[in-house]
């Protein structure tokens, strides 16, 4: 090792070579609320793989498979991100994910959870974007639109199904309905 | 030693320890604690990351014995860092120092190259 007086002090700021850009394109602090974002997203497939585990154990078959693509969605959006990030020159970070829930209160409680969950991603994006418009970050900016579009239908279709409960009913063979009903619940923009 | 001395630039330095760029091999020097070790870019702002996240608090208020030291063993270096709450504090301020130095550089290439004649 050699000591901090034979280094050179030519320091010429804007000549130098930027090894921080040729590295990355991501700001840490864009790189840190997206390797967050995934963590979201996998918590988020976690937990509806609980909840169809929950739905198969309880027999609202319809339900178990619902929850069941919906975990495998949550973890394509974790994946879409985890690449932008490597893609970008950052760091993903494979999530840790803990607090996953086993037991769930009631039929309509799985739902409930679920919708405040899509609620909470949605929240999470918005800050996202706010994020990427301050740093003037507009490439991962375009990026979020894509997931910010994709919430309006999470959130629809969650809303619709909780509906389901007040308008058939969990009387009687309510909550058979409803189950049957939860596949057929679908999005449309136009 | 993997850099020519003619490569080097400092970028940050306090009076705890000095952070150099080497732009032939595309690494930084940390030179703390007496001794100078090369970090590629990414196991550099790794160490930045695991210096933030020392609890300092914890350190000062953990009664038991090895509390007080922070230990930190980077992936690919041969360097180990025992550090000392003091030393957690003059190490953070290096490496902040040495971050925002890194980035400023192509703050300021955007500025002239969105207005350069604001510049000029």
């Amino acid at each position: 090792m050699f000591s901090a007086s034979y280094l050179c002090r030519n320091f010429k700021l804007t000549d130098m070579k930027d090894l921080l850009r040729l590295k990355t394109s991501l700001s840490e602090e864009i790189e840190q609320i997206l390797n967050e974002q995934v963590k979201v997203e996998a918590h988020s497939s976690a937990i509806y793989l609980a909840m169809s585990s929950w739905c198969d154990d309880q027999g609202y078959d319809f339900s178990a498979a619902y929850f069941a693509k919906q975990a495998d969605e949550e973890r394509t959006h974790m994946l879409k991100l985890f690449h932008y990030i490597n893609d970008r020159g950052g760091k993903a970070i494979s999530p840790e994910i803990t607090n996953v829930p086993k037991d769930f209160e009631s039929f309509r409680g799985v739902f409930e959870l679920a919708l405040e969950q899509e609620m909470h991603v949605t929240a999470q994006f918005n800050n996202i974007a706010d994020k990427c418009f301050k740093a003037k970050d507009f490439v991962t900016f375009q990026f979020i639109q894509w997931f910010l579009a994709e919430q309006i239908e999470e959130e629809y279709v969650a809303r619709r199904i909780l509906e389901m409960f007040d308008v058939i009913g969990e009387e009687g063979t309510g909550r058979w309905e409803i189950d049957k009903h939860v596949p057929k619940v679908s999005y449309s923009a136009e | 030693m993997p850099c020519g001395l003619a490569s080097l630039e400092e970028i940050f330095r306090t009076t705890h320890g000095v952070v150099f760029q080497c732009s032939n091999k595309n690494c930084y020097w940390l030179d703390f604690g007496g001794d100078c070790t090369p970090f590629k870019v990414n196991d550099f702002i790794q160490l930045k990351k695991q210096v933030e996240q020392i609890d300092i608090d914890a350190m000062l208020l953990d009664p038991r014995p090895g509390a007080e030291i922070a230990i930190i063993m980077p992936f690919r270096s041969h360097r180990c860092f025992v550090l000392q709450v003091e030393d957690v504090i003059n190490l953070r301020e290096l490496l902040r120092g040495a971050k925002f130095m890194m980035e400023l550089p192509g703050l300021i290439k955007d500025c002239l190259k969105i207005s350069p004649a604001l510049y000029a």
